[in-house]
């Protein structure tokens, strides 16, 4: 239960940060809010020498509007998110993703960044970050870059980082007024994603869909966007029917994970059940 | 290699040496001597070793001692003032919403820190705000109770 | 005695220390130059043993002592196959830890002890066991195969036990019977997962010899017994500070634990501390048993059954220290709340490459109620009764009580009608039938079961006489604790208890029942804790096991705090010169009636006793103190199995009915609990908060383990729940809120009417959650036999159903 010896850096701005960071890098974790890291270190599955604390960077934690798009410090934490009026106001889909994360503590001390950064399969927010078309702010020693959300998560606990670049930032573009829902099949114990579906969508005249996106977790090593379900439902009218056969689309092409809390089979239809289910909440909102 | 931290707990302030891999719940049984603060998983599934970081429900078994260099930290020792029993203690012995003990200092920190954000919560809100600390002992059902009647007396 | 505090919801004595984050813990008190011990675990689930070296671990700075296999066999004696063993054909060595082979996955192997906990677990990584890997055996049916790999080569086979007995005549009963309806169940691996792992403490006086452990025990006499035969040891004290839970959970295994953080301490010459992780807690210390039953009733077309048989084939994992717990403590509850005069059991324990298997709330009890309820509604089912019909036919009468059931059984009181009825009144039963049929035409899935069960109390030790009567050791008979009382110098009262606490307000419990005898208020009353070996008047059943509190703790202190009183009322006569007879305790002080002057203050009586001689009765005993071991009176007949194996398993007995309404999520099977009401008798209610909290948590876990919590191996042996988190444990939000209604049948036979409350809830709930779930289910024609009920289980039987 106590994680092997590390040597731990705390620095107080990104630039000694990303210093550190690229001195360390092979050898290094960054510490967020922990909520993943430290049991991952505590069952020592996890043994960095290094551990560098970004809570000390103090710029890394901040919601605000700015030219179209929410901008979200890597260290928000879910429950800012949450409560956020911004993110309440502007991408919504996103605060109503943070109230289901896992409980209470978790929520006040896991952060947007470092759970994106961990690319938990069965992590929440990657589906809110599909679904509002995210971009994500990469900053390492030759400067920054932005990464879409569909090449920002590359496989189970992989993210498109390079081994010297923290994510610092997440744009999210204004959304308000539109539809939303996030919902899962929670494990029974924790709360996580199971499966989960984020959707987004507007609607224009007569019901008929004008724009819609999916974030999809917990299916597969990562999270993704169900395009062809949005294929299917732009520019049609959001009835049941048609919802219901576009969701049977959801895991075309994908292979779904087996583990303790469903096989591949039930996993599959999970996610038929609850993309339907989600689009269907999305309009009721 | 030891960092000396500084950190104030229930009102005290103190400057301790630690190991940057000790664990925040151990720092406060071992080196402080605050023994509510318990331990009983690995992963932070229990939530036995809730308290108050800057105001804000944590489970301390996933920071680091470290990490509460220049915070302010409550357990459960500083609830009680002067001998009396903080009205949320005082609801949970008298409606009973303990059985071994184990979970109650970190049940009671999430009640505590419940009722300070939302004076009048619903049995659902509780249910919520309750999800992270577990409870083999009592199925839960004197413990919402108790949460509603701290509720009760802190508004009288 | 006038009954002031007794059934009164009396302030809690653990409450505020509980509350305040005072409690007494293990893992609370440290020692001056305590050590901190790690155990290192088997990663397979079934290897050969081939050597060890703990050289590296040694020489890292801090570490001062370290325990590999062959240390254990140098210094240790295997230990005795005790009753939990009973069954076991052939005499297994079994040591602290694995020696020659390893049987699951987490089985301990080896140890350390360093300054600090960090660097024992640095020190783990240090220590090199060898292994031969041999095939795991997972499944029950494998293991039995011929040729199967065998966990104990000497057994010559994985089948380590198989017996049965009879009772009444079953054949005739079947031959008369309408209809055999057969049925085939099963139950899985879960545990009570307390919240305070296992915790220890040893320190040896090696100039003495003598050897103190802190340890969260349930059952002192387990580790005494452990450490006198593993490190022959005759000067042991045992302190049991507060337990964080048992279930039964800290009974068994924990002895390994004990013997090895105590043979450290000798090595190291320092008191040693060690608190074992979640997730080793999770892979070794202990699983209830997966069950497995072949059940066949004999009924007659109303629904009466004639006989009942079942074959019950255990899955007790990796040792055989625990060969036949789940299916002899079928006895306990054999025929459940109902008539059945015939009835036949037969049992295979049967080895796997997991984790062994332990008491654990109820142990095999609910397996048994969910027997009989399972078959009664399939009973109901094929013979186009109500299931509620077929119940209440079946039902022992409140006339007949007390009862004695065909294995000897008495069941002291009980109005099962009562329980039934009520629960159908409570629960809205008719209406909701209306209801079911209202969902149905809209497509919901909604269900209703009401089902009963019995909850044993009180162990009698000589219980598994009636199945192996070749039992060469006596195991014992009947029970015994004793509790001890005194009256201080300053006029309160101090309590010591036979037994340690886990969480049931013991404290609060007993200086009730002893504030009532003497008639001083329960705050004046103060309870010693913890337990200490040295000081408790404790005999076998000073055990937080068997549901043993409400017999034989209540017991012993009414009787020490009777014996009490006539000692202080005896000594205040010859002070007052009045007739004891006359004399009352009321506000402190000893009075006679009717004469204002005439009294004595406790305190005053307490300076008297200890300190003035003069004053005292001549030739009378000094002090007041008063020491009680209780058994249990009425124990006779049925107390120790004769050639009828007719035995008493306990001797009282509560019980309840359970009404559930689930309703089943079509598309993903999810089982939502929409109410859940139990209607119980637990006779006298000493306090009702205590005796609800311990119905609302064995209700919850009961609940719990139906709808999914469990622990999960793959096909290697690998366990795959190592947390909380995937084992499944139900938090605030999936407990569903239950409701509670008392319809008490006091006890005719105990001392105060009382009966157990304890693990109760735990026992009908599992069958009634199936129960429900089938209801729900019925009109796609499923059938509930397996638990847990997770939703995938609940998706694949409507998959099943509609194919």
């Amino acid at each position: 239960m106590i994680p092997a010896g590390f040597e731990y850096f705390a620095p107080s701005s990104l630039k000694e940060a990303v210093e550190l960071l690229s001195h360390y890098k092979d050898d290094v974790k960054i510490l967020a809010g922990g909520q993943s890291l430290v049991p991952l270190m505590k069952l020592r599955l996890a043994k960095p020498k290094y551990v560098i604390d970004l809570n000390r960077v103090g710029d890394l934690n901040y919601i605000r509007e700015a030219g179209g798009a929410v901008h979200i410090g890597a260290l928000a934490t879910h429950s800012e998110i949450e409560r956020s009026e911004v993110v309440r106001r502007d991408c919504r889909l996103l605060a109503q993703t943070a109230a289901t994360i896992a409980d209470t503590q978790v929520r006040n001390r896991g952060t947007l960044g470092g759970s994106l950064a961990h690319a938990d399969p069965a992590g929440d927010m990657p589906a809110a970050i599909f679904a509002l078309d995210a971009e994500m702010k990469a900053s390492g020693p030759s400067g920054e870059r932005w990464i879409k959300a569909e090449d920002f998560f590359v496989g189970f606990l992989t993210s498109a980082l390079e081994a010297d670049e923290i994510l610092t930032e997440i744009k999210l573009p204004v959304t308000r007024g539109e539809k939303s829902a996030y919902l899962k099949a929670a494990q029974r114990a924790s709360g996580f994603a199971v499966v989960g579906v984020a959707v987004r969508l507007k609607l224009g005249a007569n019901g008929v869909c004008d724009d819609i996106a999916i974030g999809v977790t917990g299916v597969t090593d990562k999270a993704y966007r169900a395009k062809n379900v949005e294929r299917a439902l732009k520019g049609a009218r959001l009835e049941d029917d048609p919802i219901e056969r576009a969701a049977n689309r959801v895991v075309d092409g994908i292979d779904p994970l087996e583990d303790i809390n469903g096989s591949k089979d039930y996993r599959a239809h999970l996610a038929r059940v609850y993309t339907a289910r989600a689009i269907k909440a999305a309009l009721q909102s | 290699m030891k960092r000396t931290i500084s950190v104030t707990i229930n009102g005290r302030r103190y400057e301790e040496d630690v190991e940057p891999r000790q664990l925040l719940p151990h720092f406060l049984r071992e080196q402080i001597g605050l023994t509510g603060t318990h331990v009983g998983c690995v992963i932070g599934e229990c939530g036995a070793c809730t308290l108050l970081l800057d105001g804000k429900l944590v489970k301390s078994c996933l920071l680091f001692a470290v990490q509460a260099d220049g915070k302010e930290i409550t357990t459960i020792e500083g609830l009680a003032k002067n001998g009396a029993l903080h009205p949320v203690q005082e609801a949970f012995v008298e409606k009973y919403g303990f059985q071994c003990g184990y979970c109650t200092p970190g049940m009671i920190m999430a009640a505590h820190a419940l009722l300070q954000d939302n004076s009048d919560p619903s049995e659902e809100e509780i249910r919520r705000c309750l999800a992270g600390n577990l409870c083999m002992c009592t199925g839960y059902a004197q413990i919402i109770d108790s949460v509603k009647e701290a509720a009760k007396k802190i508004k009288s | 005695m006038a009954e002031k505090f007794i059934g009164k919801p009396t302030r809690s004595k653990e409450g505020p220390r509980h509350a305040t984050g005072c409690g007494h813990f293990t893992d609370d008190i440290v020692l001056p130059g305590m050590l901190q011990a790690m155990i290192l675990r088997s990663p397979h689930a079934h290897a050969r043993i081939v050597g060890g070296d703990a050289q590296s671990a040694l020489e890292l700075p801090g570490v001062m002592t370290a325990l590999i296999p062959s240390d254990i066999v140098a210094h240790t004696k295997p230990f005795k196959p005790g009753r939990y063993a009973a069954g076991l054909r052939k005499p297994i060595a079994e040591y602290a830890t694995a020696v020659e082979k390893v049987r699951y996955m987490g089985e301990p192997v080896a140890a350390v002890a360093a300054r600090d906990r960090g660097t024992a677990e640095d020190a783990l990584e240090l220590i090199t066991i060898d292994y031969d890997a041999l095939p795991a055996v997972v499944e029950t049916a494998d293991a039995m195969k011929p040729g199967s790999a065998l966990l104990y080569e000497e057994l010559e086979s994985n089948i380590a036990w198989k017996g049965g007995l009879s009772y009444g005549d079953i054949d005739g009963a079947f031959k008369a019977a309408d209809k055999i309806v057969k049925e085939h169940l099963k139950i899985h691996r879960y545990s009570s997962t307390p919240l305070e792992p296992f915790a220890i403490i040893a320190d040896y006086d090696a100039a003495s010899r003598k050897l103190t452990v802190w340890v969260n025990a349930q059952v002192p006499e387990v580790i005494y017994d452990a450490l006198r035969e593993a490190l022959e040891l005759e000067d042991i004290r045992v302190i049991i500070p507060d337990i964080g839970g048992g279930f039964g959970q800290k009974i068994h295994l924990i002895r390994k634990y004990v013997v090895i953080v105590s043979l450290l301490a000798i090595r190291s010459g320092r008191p040693v501390k060690w608190i074992e992780d979640r997730s080793e807690h999770m892979m070794a210390a202990g699983h209830s048993c997966a069950q497995e039953f072949e059940v066949e009733a004999g009924v007659k077309k109303d629904g009466t059954v004639l006989g009942l048989k079942f074959r019950e084939i255990d899955d007790v994992g990796g040792t055989t220290s625990t060969l036949t717990i789940h299916f002899t403590n079928k006895l306990n509850n054999l025929v459940n709340t109902y008539k059945v005069q015939n009835i036949a059991l037969e049992g295979w324990s049967v080895l796997t490459n997991k984790c062994p298997v332990i008491p654990n709330r109820g142990i095999g009890k609910p397996g048994m109620c969910y027997i009989w309820e399972r078959a009664m509604d399939r009973i109901a089912e094929e013979l186009g009764l109500s299931p509620i019909d077929v119940r209440r036919i079946n039902l022992i009468r409140p006339e007949q009580m007390p009862y004695t059931t065909p294995s000897g059984n008495v069941y002291d009181s009980g109005d099962y009608p009562g329980l039934l009825e009520t629960a159908l009144e409570k629960i809205g039963y008719d209406k909701l039938r209306e209801e079911q049929k209202r969902a149905r035409a809209s497509g919901r899935l909604l269900g209703l079961s009401v089902v009963i069960g019995v909850e044993p109390g009180g162990r009698n030790a000589a219980r598994d006489i009636a199945i192996f009567p070749e039992m060469k050791e006596s195991p014992g008979s009947g029970g015994v604790n004793g509790a001890t009382i005194k009256l201080e110098k300053n006029g309160t009262i101090a309590l010591y208890l036979g037994s340690p606490n886990c969480g049931q307000s013991h404290e609060t419990t007993t200086a009730q029942v002893a504030a009532d005898v003497l008639g001083i208020p329960p705050e004046k009353i103060s309870i010693s804790t913890p337990f200490d070996s040295d000081l408790a008047p404790w005999g076998v059943s000073a055990a937080n096991s068997g549901n043993n509190f409400h017999l034989y703790d209540i017991g012993a202190v009414h009787g020490a705090a009777t014996k009490l009183k006539e000692k202080i009322l005896a000594i205040a006569a010859h002070i007052l010169r009045a007739n004891p007879a006359d004399l009352r305790i009321e506000d402190g002080a000893v009075r006679a009636p009717g004469s204002p002057v005439k009294k004595i203050t406790l305190a005053e009586l307490g300076k008297i006793v200890y300190g003035n001689q003069a004053m005292l009765p001549k030739g009378a005993e000094a002090g007041l103190q008063a020491t009680y071991y209780y058994t249990f009176p009425h124990a006779e007949p049925n107390m120790v199995p004769g050639p009828d194996r007719k035995v008493r398993a306990q001797f009282t007995f509560s019980a309840a009915a359970h009404a559930a309404v689930v309703e089943v999520d079509r598309e993903t099977g999810k089982v939502h609990v929409l109410r859940y009401l139990i209607v119980g008798d637990n006779g006298t209610v000493i306090h009702p908060n205590v005796v609800n909290g311990q119905i609302y948590g064995s209700a919850a876990h009961g609940i719990s383990v139906a709808l999914g919590e469990g622990f999960v191996y793959n096909a290697d042996g690998q366990l795959l729940t190592l947390t909380l988190t995937d084992y499944g444990k139900s938090s605030t939000e999936e407990t569903p809120k239950v409701e509670i209604v008392h319809k008490p049948s006091p006890s005719p036979f105990t001392t105060l009417g009382q009966k157990a409350a304890g693990e109760g809830a735990a026992i009908p709930s599992p069958a009634a959650i199936a129960s429900a779930v089938e209801d729900a289910l019925k009109p796609l024609g499923v059938k509930v036999r397996d638990l847990p009920l997770s939703p995938e289980r609940v998706w694949n039987l409507i998959q099943e159903a509609r194919r």
